[in-house]
């Protein structure tokens, strides 16, 4: 501390020691400023800026060149959202202290955002022209600048107290309550904040109608309605809901029904879908596993069945064989009737006929499968008994067959002229008495279709004049040809029936070796040679 | 019940940028302390 009067630095005596000045007034002074600057600070701490305002403001008065209340003063402006006020302390402290002051850095961070400084320029413009319209009476254009001007610059504390005001005075006192208790947040003890609050609080009592009695609550309750209950307690405004009686017994057991029937709902609605859901789904991949697994089962039942019928076929096939090789009319059979008639052949070869007849029991098997189930030494002992025992078999019966032509029995002419043919169909003089014995014996429609055939088959042979003669007179002159065996009457032109071939006759005929084919029953035609 | 007219009479224009300068130079600046020295001065020339 130095001298006010010298300058000189000052000791602990009541006076100068330089120029001998009293200085008690002077100390009392400087310790009444640096009090005022600790209230302020204190008032700060506890955001009651506007009363940190008068402490440093009689701070300042005691000693203008207190730094650190001026410095403090302006953070409190600047707080309030007055930072030109603020910027002007800030000005003076550094002017006043240029060297190692923190105004300094305040200054500088506010130059360094020329965007937010121009911005609460301009909600200062705006106050300004908000309480301007004020004075013309405008009113609504003064809430709407307000409004403005607070979504600008949230801090500024005049612009609440003009919006509350402006507010009471529009007889919208919730939204001045709600606007003065906004500012409050900012500056809680702020004089002018809190008589505005209290004026729109008991104006809405007063609209409210139903304050509570004050012996009940103190004086300062109020019901806010029929719910609740307000009330200020020291800075606090405090709503209290009303207690509600208790409930009956049945209204007790009423909710608890409502309350089941609801959680049931809830089971049903919600629970239940999604345990079913969770059901079907395992449901299903179950279902699929098992379908999966029949369908592999199906395969190995088809794969099983097929073996199952292609064995079945198999054994059947060798049945068939087995019966075939050993049953009726198979191989053992074949080859015993083979060797009967070579056996018979061999003993009697002059009785041909028998052996021929033996043989016979061969012609009427299956030739299909003969090159499987007969060997060659078979094929070669049948050709050779066939060759020789049909040859002369068709001799014989051909000379029986003659002779009993001869002798006028046609019956018996005929079974056996029938025989060798049957045996030997190239025989054209066999076919020709066997169609003169029909012709003998009356049966004219054999004996054309004979002769016919005869005539279609045999154009070279030595009867066929005869024949054709019978076919051109037919059986009207049948009488005149009848003894006439060699029938040499070549008369040139002559009608014959529709062509028909030997086998097509003797498939007419009632044969009696039961129409076995003639030159080769078991081998064709190659075999019999 | 506040009387409308004369609260809005409290409030005064904000300060602005523009109004920075000729705020800093109107602010008094004179405390206790000048007061003190003046009457210092006052007395010492009637003694005088």
């Amino acid at each position: 501390m130095r001298c006010f009067n010298c300058g000189a630095v000052l000791s602990g005596n009541d006076f100068c020691t330089n120029c001998g000045t009293d200085i008690r007034i002077y100390r009392r002074i400087m310790r009444l400023s640096n009090m005022y600057y600790n209230d302020g600070l204190k008032k700060a701490q506890v955001r009651d800026l506007s009363g940190a305002v008068e402490s440093l403001r009689q701070s300042l008065k005691c000693n203008r060149n207190n730094i650190d209340a001026r410095n403090l003063l302006g953070l409190v402006y600047f707080e309030m959202g007055e930072a030109v006020a603020a910027l002007s302390e800030w000005v003076i402290s550094k002017n006043i202290k240029p060297e190692r002051n923190v105004a300094d850095d305040f200054i500088e961070e506010i130059q360094s955002n020329p965007t937010r400084l121009s911005g609460i320029n301009q909600s200062l413009k705006k106050y300004n022209q908000a309480l301007s319209y004020c004075y013309q009476e405008s009113y609504d254009l003064a809430i709407i600048q307000l409004k403005k001007v607070l979504q600008m610059n949230s801090n500024l504390i005049v612009a609440y107290q003009l919006l509350g005001l402006l507010y009471i005075h529009a007889g919208e006192f919730g939204r001045a309550r709600k606007t003065l208790e906004n500012g409050r947040r900012i500056d809680k003890n702020n004089t002018l904040l809190l008589s505005y609050l209290r004026e729109a609080e008991a104006a809405l009592e007063e609209r409210d109608g139903n304050a509570l009695p004050s012996s009940r609550r103190g004086g300062s309750h109020t019901r806010a309605s029929n719910d609740s209950i307000v009330y200020q307690s020291g800075n606090e405004t405090i709503i209290q809901p009303l207690n509600t009686p208790e409930r009956g017994g049945s209204s007790t057991f009423l909710n608890i029904i409502i309350g089941l029937a609801v959680g049931i709902a809830l089971m049903w609605f919600l629970v239940l879908p999604a345990r079913i859901r969770s059901s079907a789904a395992e449901n299903s991949d179950e279902m699929v596993q098992v379908s999966n697994e029949l369908t592999a089962k199906s395969a190995d039942i088809d794969e099983l069945n097929k073996r199952i019928n292609a064995l079945t076929q198999e054994n059947r096939d060798l049945n068939d064989r087995i019966e075939t090789l050993s049953g009726g009319g198979s191989v053992v059979e074949m080859y015993d009737i083979l060797a009967k008639a070579a056996l018979n052949y061999i003993e009697h070869p002059d009785e041909v006929i028998a052996t021929s007849n033996i043989l016979e029991g061969l012609a009427g098997e299956n030739t299909e499968d003969g090159e499987l189930v007969y060997s060659d030494a078979f094929k070669d002992l049948y050709g050779y008994l066939n060759s020789n025992v049909s040859k002369k078999a068709a001799e014989e019966y051909t000379q029986k067959g003659m002779q009993a032509y001869e002798g006028d029995n046609f019956n018996e002419a005929i079974t056996n002229l029938q025989n060798s043919f049957n045996i030997d169909p190239t025989n054209d003089r066999v076919l020709y008495y066997l169609a003169s014995s029909y012709r003998n014996l009356g049966d004219s429609d054999k004996a054309t279709e004979l002769f016919s055939s005869l005539v279609n088959n045999f154009p070279d042979s030595e009867f066929i004049d005869s024949a054709r003669t019978y076919l051109r007179n037919g059986a009207e002159n049948e009488g005149d040809g009848q003894n006439n065996n060699n029938g040499a009457n070549d008369t040139g032109n002559t009608e014959t029936p529709a062509a028909t071939t030997p086998e097509q006759v003797l498939r007419g005929i009632d044969l009696t070796n039961g129409g076995q084919a003639a030159a080769d029953p078991l081998f064709g035609a190659g075999a019999a040679q | 019940m506040i009387d409308f007219e004369e609260e809005l009479k409290k409030f005064h224009p904000s300060l602005e940028v523009e109004d920075a300068e000729t705020y800093i130079h109107n602010t008094d600046v004179i405390d206790v302390v000048d007061l003190m020295i003046q009457l210092a001065e006052a007395s010492r020339i009637y003694e005088e």
